[in-house]
């Protein structure tokens, strides 16, 4: 009966830290596009939050730059169980065609692990609202045995 | 002031060797590092009162910097000078144009060429566990060995 | 009281790519700002020089994905001087409507940010809500919301239409109509004139030694605009006026922006009224031969400026980029010197810190060195603190 309060309320009302890693900012303003009146993800109660000790998901965008590493792990390791990490656009999947270059890493899976992954350059903000719902609909069914933030599910297509 | 004044001014003025005007608003000239920091005062007080950026180019053998220096007709002086490429070193222009300092941290950092007199300052644009002596836009840099303790994934 | 030194990002809750400042404090004024960057580098400048031409295109695109169309067209452009191919004059007009198209969408983001940094979430909403009708324009013409894949050496890919010309001048009449209204509340809410006036000052003088371009440098009254001193495209074709203000503040700022938006759409009636007919690209050879060129380009933020050198192959020697907004940081600190803390968010116009998270501070003790604090000494501080002034909060956890 508890689980079933807390799954609700944890369903009912995600809060989003979004953290850019070293992106283009495509992605990061359309995530923002996505909370704005057109598309306003808020009406799933999901809401922008200032700093990763109030966060349930964090959006990711972007490959991982060298620099940006251990903030990352830092913001991750900060903020509170349960969470979950959305790799937001083709270069948080994959590292996209930043791939290869000297200061970049690769994708955020190369550092933290990633729940839902959201292809496309830049993501549309329909993609991040189907992802996001995909993510929760993902936390409302009952896994007793496993963790849904190590076991990682792609949206909208293949990772690459 | 148009381009072709400025290359005038140039020849008159300064010690610059290969002015030319490629096109309209466009000027080349030459000059060596140890007049770098005086050209450009006496460039600045003639009205190019803007340093754009700088570029750091690797020639395999030597270093040329392009200071590309504008003013408000438009004009756009790319100011090159060579340096070698043992122990490169140049003089910070910041007493002219304190605007530049980020511009030559990058050289700094990218081609580690050591730039005299730059203000005290936090490195850029490399990260601050980047290993001594590694110089992305060298030429000849093909990417951070293992043996410098950062693999290519990053793990240490 | 001694100085204190607050850390600042790199993670943060407004917009734009994570920077990280230093600012020491003496109460609440900022006496100096210490600016860390590169947790954005990634490395472009080496990638292009393993990448041939036409890649580097699309990889430079990505540069930035608010002014994506700056990069692509300043590279492009340097390229076809190299090559000495000229596009033809459609291809030209085309790429300033979509220049100008995301010079909209931009200072329309710059303009809802700014809101949401003091506070006015009501702007926020409603700019990021027009917005979206340049969204669409953009997606109707190129295909995509950002990145617009839209140049190419020699041309651009896509041509307009009739029935896209309507559209455009359609959602323009839409766009101006909204702009009249927001330059109505910019300048009758006495709050928001308030909040905005005389905040991050940078007089003229200063923001010409330190090199500041773009908005920044306009409102400080340098009429610095590259479409008018060193035109490319079709803007030695089509008349409009560079927008400067002399109040040198952040409200000269916003002022500088919405008009610049109003010249953009009479710009973008022009042209799309006067698209001449033709072809939208000419051939291009897959080599570029040897040479050198600089290509300026006026961003929504400021000049950008690409240096491209080539020899002979597929693959460019050297590329090097300067964007904007590296020019304008040296003038943060000139801006946020002697302001209050809480002006910060908006002289950066982006950041919108949490002090409840900030989980150690450093002090600064009269030598100027720092001490670092870790939570714990921070929580035994504050505890004691409060113990001088009659409360116990010790039992809490």
């Amino acid at each position: 009966m508890i689980d079933k309060i807390v799954r609700w309320a944890r369903v009912k009302s995600p809060w989003i830290l979004h953290f850019n890693t070293g992106a283009c900012n495509a992605c990061d303003i359309e995530i923002v596009a996505a909370l704005t009146p057109k598309f306003d993800l808020e009406r799933f109660g999901a809401q922008l939050k200032g700093t990763p000790r109030h966060a349930d998901i964090i959006l990711c965008s972007g490959p991982v730059t060298r620099q940006i590493k251990d903030r990352l792990t830092r913001i991750y390791e900060q903020t509170p169980e349960p969470k979950f990490i959305v790799a937001v656009g083709s270069c948080a999947c994959s590292g996209g065609v930043f791939d290869g270059c000297y200061s970049v890493m690769g994708g955020i899976d190369t550092t933290i692990p990633v729940a839902a992954y959201i292809p496309g350059c830049p993501v549309r903000p329909e993609a991040i609202i189907d992802g996001v719902i995909k993510l929760l609909e993902k936390i409302d069914t009952p896994l007793p045995s496993e963790n849904a933030t190590a076991q990682g599910i792609a949206i909208g297509g293949d990772r690459n | 002031m148009s381009g072709e004044k400025v290359a005038n001014w140039i020849n008159q003025q300064l010690e610059a060797r290969n002015v030319s005007v490629p096109r309209e608003r466009r000027v080349v000239a030459e000059i060596a590092p140890l007049k770098l920091v005086e050209s450009i005062r006496m460039l600045k007080e003639m009205g190019m009162n803007n340093i754009g950026t700088i570029t750091g180019l690797d020639l395999g053998d030597r270093f040329e910097l392009i200071y590309h220096l504008s003013n408000d007709d438009g004009v756009l002086l790319n100011l090159k000078t060579f340096i070698a490429r043992e122990n490169p070193r140049i003089p910070s222009v910041t007493a002219v144009f304190p605007g530049v300092f980020f511009y030559e941290r990058e050289l700094m950092d990218l081609f580690g060429i050591l730039v005299e007199g730059i203000p005290e300052g936090r490195r850029y644009p490399l990260p601050d566990d980047w290993p001594e002596g590694e110089y992305p836009l060298r030429k000849d840099w093909k990417g951070l060995s293992a043996d410098k303790g950062v693999t290519v994934d990053g793990a240490n | 009281m001694a100085p204190i030194k607050i850390p600042f990002g790199p993670q943060h809750p407004a917009l734009k790519e994570p920077e990280s400042f230093n600012l020491v404090l003496e109460g609440e004024q900022i006496i100096d700002t210490e600016v860390k960057l590169g947790y954005n580098h990634r490395g472009i400048e080496k990638a292009c020089e393993s990448r041939n031409i036409t890649q580097c295109i699309y990889l430079i695109e990505r540069i930035c994905g608010i002014c994506s169309h700056s990069h692509s067209t300043a590279f492009t452009k340097a390229v076809e001087e190299i090559a000495a191919i000229e596009a033809p004059p459609r291809a030209q007009y085309i790429r300033t409507i979509v220049a100008e198209l995301e010079r909209i969408h931009s200072h329309l983001l710059w303009l809802g940010v700014a809101a949401h940094e003091v506070g006015f979430d009501t702007l926020f909403m409603y700019a990021w809500r027009d917005r979206e009708v340049v969204m669409d324009l953009l997606a109707l013409i190129t295909g995509n919301r950002i990145n617009y894949g839209m140049n190419t050496v020699g041309g651009v890919r896509r041509d307009i239409d009739s029935g896209q010309a309507k559209q455009v001048l359609e959602s323009i009449r839409i766009l101006v109509e909204r702009t009249n209204y927001y330059l109505n509340v910019a300048i009758n809410e006495s709050i928001f004139k308030a909040r905005l006036s005389g905040v991050g000052k940078l007089p003229q003088e200063t923001a010409l030694r330190l090199g500041a371009v773009g908005p920044t440098a306009r409102a400080s009254g340098i009429a610095r605009d590259i479409r008018k001193d060193d035109p490319y495209a079709a803007y030695d074709q089509v008349g409009f006026k560079v927008v400067t203000d002399e109040q040198a503040d952040i409200f000269g700022r916003t002022m500088v922006r919405v008009y610049e938006l109003l010249e953009s759409y009479r710009m973008i009636r022009e042209l799309t009224e006067g698209l001449p007919e033709g072809p939208i690209a000419v051939k291009a050879p897959r080599k570029i031969p040897a040479g050198e060129s600089v290509s300026r380009y006026e961003a929504p933020r400021g000049e950008n400026i690409h240096y491209v050198r080539t020899n002979g192959t597929e693959i460019p020697e050297r590329v090097k980029v300067r964007a904007p907004t590296l020019a304008n940081l040296a003038s943060i600190r000139e801006m946020a010197k002697g302001g209050f803390l809480a002006d910060f968010p908006i002289i950066i116009a982006a950041i919108d810190p949490c002090f409840s998270c900030a989980d150690r501070m450093i002090r600064i003790s009269g030598d100027r060195r720092g001490e670092l604090w870790n939570w714990e000494q921070l929580r035994d501080y504050s505890i004691k603190w409060y113990q001088q002034r009659g409360v116990d909060l010790s039992h809490m956890g």
